[in-house]
């Protein structure tokens, strides 16, 4: 007999002497999902942006939530009283320790919105411990944690979808069709809004770290290079830093923006060629002239931009142009390209359909939207184009090879050491 | 293998980490903030032109600067330095808090004898330091660094056979394999799963340089020795990827 989950459950009712009456619920009736039709999911690192996640997670009736890990104990409580308060019971595990959630075979697939140092070894361990993966943006802090991350996921044949989840925003998904429909004429530039760029090496403060049931700094940590530990870390405030926020916060919108770029210049499968940062705005150029430029835009509309919201985006062609931003509104330079109806307003932050998207390719092992290979190579451009404002000059980048050309510095940037024993 | 800590972990980083007393935190850093400049001047007669970024790391980490000023420096010098930085970088792979930023110093500098003096550290060091060291010969995939990974690959006393089993996949090259192999078909049982993946990763490594053969011993290999999970399948899988014989 064929090894299925069903079967499972079966033979293993008999086993244990369960009750041959079946709960309808139980085979999916009255609107219930049947166990052997519902995807299990651990969470690993969901702080405040991974329980929105969880929250479209939770609301789908398919899911079933079963365990959190978390290095936070105030964290692990939170995530652990919102699946069991969905769930109607108290099943919810909790543990600091990633591996119990990786290594429990019932579990099917994992949220992972952990700080981004964390985010691509998270995706490599859970592919090896053969979990389907919801990982949160940025996925990598380096080109080549963009590599290993895709190489893992296609190694190990697992269904990964980045929390990009502008690929699954109406109004997004309408403008990169416009643009790659040819309705705007030939694309010449398309344009990824990016936040104001920073690097910062400092070091808060050193303070008394914490039980590790609280706080386990040195899991924090994990793959970062060791620091003192400050409560502010741990509470979010890591962004700008170095160590854990990869390519100068570029990727923190370029994750979204540029990935759009690359899906409406119908880039998905290469990169640009070269980049050039003039102050914070970097111009990139794929190799068939089409130009990306990557330009600020604030939470305060800086930038010149049409449509209000946040991650704004804009592709211009021949014939036209179409904006798209987070308030889900777009902006067009004609109300012909309106003719067929304007997309649905829906806030671009809004992961539903995109998580919708993953659960669907879990169970059909199709690719999602933002899967491993479309991610790859967005969060390379951002990474490449980070390279080249922190050089201040023009780099030339190889999107065959993912390196770049005649340029030793250029390339030293490309990888980090993992604190040991951490490794790929 | 999933590079869990075990026996070779280090004290946890509440008693490993010393902080500074905060009230003299930022007079240091400001007395910290000259110490570069006069060693720059200092090594003026090294060879090394004075006022070049890694003469500026150097100076650095010859200084009595603290933790978090030399831990730059060596992260400065994964991009700046040169064979000349590779001795005070090697210097540090025994030191708590600084070995990890003497290896991301390392990792990046290209010349063989960062590949040497990362060998030469292996017999000198133990636990997350010597397990640090064998992860960065795997990053850098120089093929100089087999033999060493073999013998540690096959020594369970030294405790990193696990890494230095996943360093040889990263590799990936004939050799490599062939340790690799050994591994999955003799070596002990805790060793199946970590070398299967270090099979994997070894194995697309060979089929990318030409030798479909080499990957197909590779992944024959796990599909007879591992025989729970999901990682026959994906050998399975991979190995139907590979073009015909």
């Amino acid at each position: 007999m064929k090894s299925t989950r069903r079967n499972f459950l079966k033979t293993t009712a008999l086993a244990i002497g369960m009750p041959t009456i079946i709960p309808a619920s139980a085979l999916g009736k009255n609107g219930a999902v049947a166990p052997s039709n519902r995807i299990v999911m651990g969470g690993i690192g969901i702080g405040p942006r991974g329980r929105e996640d969880l929250g479209a997670f939770l609301k789908q009736p398919d899911v079933q939530f079963v365990a959190i890990a978390d290095v936070q104990e105030e964290r692990r409580e939170i995530v652990r009283w919102m699946a069991n308060k969905q769930c109607g019971n108290e099943d919810c595990a909790k543990t600091r320790d990633m591996f119990e959630v990786l290594g429990r075979p019932d579990i099917d697939a994992v949220l992972i919105a952990t700080g981004d140092h964390w985010h691509a070894l998270g995706i490599i361990l859970a592919s090896k411990a053969g979990k389907d993966i919801y990982c949160e943006k940025p996925c990598s802090m380096t080109i080549r944690e963009s590599q290993e991350l895709a190489d893992a996921v296609n190694r190990y044949g697992r269904v990964f979808q980045a929390g990009t989840q502008r690929r699954n925003v109406d109004n997004f998904r309408f403008a990169a069709e416009l643009a790659r429909s040819g309705k705007l004429g030939k694309i010449h530039t398309v344009h990824a809004s990016i936040l104001h760029l920073e690097e910062s090496h400092e070091w808060l403060p050193a303070e008394a770290e914490p039980a590790i049931e609280v706080v386990d700094w040195d899991r924090w940590l994990g793959p970062a290079p060791w620091r003192p530990y400050n409560k502010n870390y741990v509470q979010g405030r890591w962004r700008g830093y170095y160590d854990f926020h990869g390519g100068a916060a570029l990727p923190e919108w370029g994750a979204h923006t540029v990935d759009i770029c690359q899906w409406a210049a119908n880039a998905d499968d290469t990169t640009p060629v070269e980049f050039e940062a003039e102050g914070e705005t970097i111009h990139a150029r794929y190799a068939n002239g089409v130009k990306m430029v990557m330009r600020l835009a604030g939470f305060n509309g800086e930038g010149k931009w049409v449509v209000p919201g946040t991650c704004p985006v804009r592709f211009e062609g021949d014939s036209g142009w179409v904006e798209a931003a987070d308030s889900g509104k777009v902006a067009v330079s004609s109300p012909t390209l309106l003719a067929g109806g304007a997309p649905a307003e829906m806030a671009g932050t809004d992961p539903s359909k995109h998580v919708r998207n993953f659960l669907d390719c879990v169970k059909s092992r199709a690719k999602p939207a933002a899967n491993a290979d479309v991610t790859r190579r967005g969060h390379i451009v951002s990474h490449a184009a980070s390279i080249g404002w922190r050089l201040g000059r023009k780099v030339n980048f190889d999107p065959a090879t993912e390196t770049f050309i005649n340029d030793a510095e250029a390339n030293r940037m490309c990888s980090r050491a993992r604190r040991s024993p951490w490794h790929a | 293998m999933m590079p869990k800590p075990t026996a070779c972990a280090a004290a946890p980083a509440a008693r490993r980490g010393t902080p500074e007393p905060k009230i003299l935190l930022d007079t240091m850093i400001a007395i910290r903030s000259f110490v570069p400049s006069l060693l720059v001047l200092a090594l003026s007669g090294s060879g090394l032109a004075a006022e070049t970024p890694e003469a500026t790391a150097l100076a650095v980490l010859a200084s009595q600067a603290g933790v978090h000023e030399k831990a730059r420096a060596c992260q400065q010098l994964g991009v700046v330095g040169g064979p000349a930085s590779i001795p005070a970088l090697a210097a540090l792979l025994d030191q708590e808090h600084l070995a990890d930023y003497a290896r991301s110093g390392l990792e990046g500098i290209k010349d063989p004898a960062a590949e040497a003096a990362l060998l030469k550290a292996l017999p000198k060091l133990e636990g997350l330091y010597l397990a640090g060291v064998v992860n960065s010969l795997g990053v850098r995939r120089d093929p100089a660094a087999v033999p060493d990974l073999q013998k540690l690959a096959l020594d369970p006393k030294r405790g990193v056979a696990s890494e230095a089993v996943a360093s040889l996949g990263m590799i990936g090259s004939v050799e490599a394999a062939k340790t690799i192999n050994m591994v999955l078909t003799t070596g002990p049982a805790e060793l199946r799963v970590p070398a299967a993946h270090a099979a994997l990763a070894a194995a697309a490594r060979l089929a990318k340089a030409g030798d479909p053969a080499a990957a197909r011993v590779l992944l024959d290999a796990v599909v007879r020795t591992v025989t729970t999970g999901a990682l026959p399948a994906v050998a399975k899988h991979q190995m139907a990827a590979l073009p015909a014989k």
